[in-house]
């Protein structure tokens, strides 16, 4: 069996963010990038699964802007066999929305015939946490969102999901898109010999348009505003001053 | 040279450190070059006896021709810069952060030419000290380096390098480097593998004088660290001097002991490299590259260090085996290696470097109840200020017997020559530990800066602490594209004893600096135990005496220079 990993380029997120001046976003000019977090996560598990004999071949996908073969150089770092590019943008602020990457992603899998995605809950950027969902519907396979545990039981995935209030378990029949959640595991460091392997590794590179998919977009972006300045805070002379605040004022009592 | 008009030529050049900062870095170093070559001509004209280069005239005149050294190391270090800017610009990525650090680099230390360079903080070295005239020195008034000199490193500069620094802290460099994708790749992983698994542990390790925990070692080995550029055919991965420096600095930047765990190892695969047998690489190389077996260095005596050529450890034959007799200090992680590069002498008749001979001789590691197990061998502690994690031992042989198929190359009196081959190499890994002492000194002062609130501030919003910490952050760089620059020309198999030395003077001047100022950013508060910063200091405090002290260093360059 093989496995998809699709991995996304994002703000690192150790970057102090700045909005642009003129609101349409964040600014990613000399920005630091790095894959992200989830899908890093996502990685190490399928490169896990390969260690324990579950599936044979582990192929890491990305889409947006040239340099996401960096992202992908290191996902082969760390242990994927192969990788896939879909250059879809020119322009590092161009975000390529969840349905557009969710049908390329159809696109790949119909081409590599994976009996399992596993990827990232949500990318730390948009935070969209959709394209998973999106694109079990477009396949029409079953969907576990949210692993924390992820077990390969024949034609079935167990998955233990976090949702509110504690951890669920289910069985899904495969082939499966999983979507991972920050407690699966902890990534590994790419060791000195695995790098020097990474850059032999095969590393294609297609486009949209040869999964014959549109990514312009469909949302407009009305504004990007940074969170609101903390204000400062005033000293209170009694409980009674500050009860009255509280109730008044901030109306949180 | 003629500077008719040179202040207006100063005016009018104003605006050009932002426009045209690299033609100007450019010229002023074509204009101060020509400085070099008279002061190595009077160094020739005071040293050269009979048409050589006289070792009593050197040191009558050391201060002079320890000088000279670090005129060049100057001169290279802003070549390199100029090189390392020039590469960026030609790919595009030379940004305000670089363009910064160009620009503060450049009018620091042409000032330091024109105003005296610190050989020591005592220790300042002036160019009539060389014998250079003012009309040698006129150079220094070339239009470009006085534009350089008066306006390269202005606070304005130093305050908007350290503003972008704590824009871009999610960068694991201040600036690029200049290595290609896959050496910053490894940087990244060795970066987050000593954030988690180092950094929060270092100054416990060495509060309570601990060595490094096994599992760090394993895990380390696991990652490559101790095969790092032992050919593949070895057991090893065959990687270049520069990816050693990259780990060697990162590693550094968590622990210096961490960073310098492998040092030993790079040293004993080096020597068996370079002056081993077929069946010794055979033997011993696969086996450090997977830290199976740890080495450690055993060279210095009582009373050898610097002047290594006349130590007294005699090694004896007997049958088919040596017996070692003699005593031998500053052995780091002796306890814990199971083979020590043993140097000692072979031939009582000599009493310098020829009669030497160099050993792989085994042993078996000790605990911590019975740190010294095998017979014919004592050892004791030596307790440090920094530097800890390995342990410092002083050992003492009597008859310990070391098989003769462990004589290195297999003949007698190669060993001073066979030490040698490895010094680039133990010099430039030296070199990158320096850049990452300097490196967590700076992240540790930053941090500080940033977090302690006086007068109603953070400490960084002061001048004269965002400049410190520009300051280390540009000598950081310096540092850096010295050690690189060595580190590719061996690579490309070309000598580099030259620019291997540079790096590790200069690295260990910058660390120590760094050191100094963190510590001076914390206050009261590094002068405490507690804070990681005073072990920072202690920890940089060796660099500038291991491996070559810096006047040893000075030396060994001077001599070169003279030719």
């Amino acid at each position: 069996m093989k496995v998809l990993v699709p991995v996304k380029r994002v703000i690192d997120y150790n970057v102090k963010v700045r909005v642009k001046s003129d609101g349409s976003g964040v600014d990613l000019n000399n920005v630091k990038m790095s894959m992200n977090p989830f899908d890093e996560i996502a990685v190490e598990e399928a490169i896990r699964l390969k260690e324990a004999g579950k599936v044979e071949e582990v192929i890491a996908v990305s889409i947006g802007v040239k340099q996401a073969q960096e992202t992908l150089r290191t996902a082969l770092a760390m242990g994927a066999d192969r990788a896939i590019l879909v250059v879809a943008a020119d322009d590092v602020h161009q975000d390529i929305e969840p349905l557009a990457v969710a049908k390329i992603l159809k696109g790949v899998v119909e081409q590599e015939q994976p009996g399992l995605v596993l990827c990232g809950k949500q990318a730390i950027d948009n935070d969209m946490n959709a394209t998973g969902q999106m694109l079990a519907a477009l396949l029409g396979w079953s969907q576990a969102t949210f692993a924390s545990k992820v077990e390969i039981e024949g034609d079935k995935a167990r998955v233990t999901r976090e949702v509110d209030g504690g951890l669920q378990t289910i069985a899904v029949a495969m082939p499966a898109v999983v979507t991972v959640d920050l407690r699966l595991n902890e990534p590994r460091y790419a060791s000195l010999p695995n790098i020097m392997k990474a850059k032999k590794k095969p590393l294609d590179e297609k486009t949209a348009e040869d999964y014959g998919v549109d990514v312009s977009p469909r949302l407009e972006i009305v504004g990007t505003t940074e969170p609101a300045a903390r204000k400062a805070g005033v000293m209170v002379g009694s409980v009674d001053e500050l009860v009255d605040k509280l109730k008044n004022e901030a109306g949180v009592i | 040279m003629p500077h008719d008009g040179q202040d207006s030529t100063a005016i009018q050049a104003k605006s050009r450190l932002d426009g045209e900062l690299l033609a100007v870095t450019s010229a002023a170093l074509g204009a101060v070059s020509p400085l070099l070559e008279r002061a190595t001509q009077l160094g020739r004209e005071r040293t050269v006896r009979d048409g050589r280069v006289a070792a009593d005239l050197v040191e009558a005149e050391q201060s002079a021709s320890h000088g000279l050294a670090w005129l060049a190391t100057y001169i290279e270090a802003l070549t390199q810069m100029q090189a390392w800017a020039e590469r960026l610009d030609a790919e595009g990525t030379l940004g305000e952060v670089e363009r910064l650090i160009l620009a503060i680099a450049f009018g620091e230390y042409l000032g330091q030419l024109a105003g005296g360079i610190p050989m020591s903080q005592g220790e300042i070295l002036r160019l009539h000290d060389m014998g250079l005239t003012r009309a040698d020195a006129a150079c220094l008034e070339h239009g470009e380096v006085r534009l350089l000199i008066e306006q390269g490193n202005t606070q304005a500069r130093r305050t908007r390098l350290v503003e972008l620094m704590q824009e871009q802290s999610a960068n694991v460099t201040v600036g690029r480097t200049g290595l290609d994708d896959e050496l910053e790749m490894i940087r990244e992983q060795f970066r987050r593998f000593a954030v988690e698994k180092v950094e929060p542990e270092a100054h416990g390790w060495h509060l309570r004088d601990e060595l490094i925990p096994m599992p760090i070692i394993e895990e380390m080995a696991e990652l490559g660290v101790f095969g790092l550029t032992i050919p593949e055919e070895y057991g090893g991965f065959g990687l270049s001097k520069a990816s050693m420096c990259v780990v060697s600095e990162e590693l550094s930047r968590g622990y210096i002991g961490v960073g310098s765990l492998g040092t030993r190892s790079e040293i004993a695969a080096e020597l068996i490299l370079c002056g081993g047998t077929e069946a010794q690489k055979q033997h011993w190389l696969p086996k450090i590259a997977s830290a199976e077996i740890l080495p450690t260095a055993v060279f210095t005596e009582p009373n050898t260090g610097s002047d290594l050529g006349s130590l007294r450890t005699r090694a004896v034959r007997e049958g088919d085996d040596y017996l070692v007799t003699g005593n031998k200090t500053w052995i780091t992680h002796a306890a814990r290696a199971h083979v020590m590069t043993l140097l000692a002498r072979t031939d009582p008749a000599t009493s310098d470097y020829k009669g030497l001979s160099m050993f792989l001789a085994e042993k078996e590691p000790g605990t911590d109840a019975d740190p010294f197990p095998t017979p014919g061998m004592t050892g004791g502690e030596i307790e440090v200020l920094g530097y800890r994690g390995m342990k410092e031992y002083e050992l003492g042989f009597d008859g310990f017997r070391v098989s003769g198929d462990n004589l290195l190359g297999g003949v007698e009196g190669q060993g001073f020559k066979q030490l040698m081959q490895t010094f680039e190499s133990a010099r430039i890994q030296t070199a990158a530990r320096a850049i990452g002492v300097a490196q967590s000194a700076l992240d540790t002062g930053l941090r500080y800066a940033q977090d302690r609130k006086q007068f109603g501030k953070a400490l960084i919003a002061f001048p004269r602490v965002s400049g410190k910490l520009a300051m280390m952050a540009v000598e950081i760089m310096i540092a850096r594209q010295l050690t690189y620059h060595s580190a590719r020309q061996k690579d490309g198999g070309k000598r580099c004893d030259l620019e291997a030395g540079m790096a590790k003077l200069l690295g260990a001047r910058v660390a120590w600096a760094a050191a100094d100022n963190a510590l001076q950013i914390h206050g009261g508060n590094g002068f405490a135990q507690e804070y990681a910063i005073s072990r920072i200091l202690c920890d940089a405090r060796i660099l500038n005496i291991f491996e070559g002290a810096a006047e040893i260093q000075a030396q060994v360059i001077a001599r070169r220079l003279l030719g």
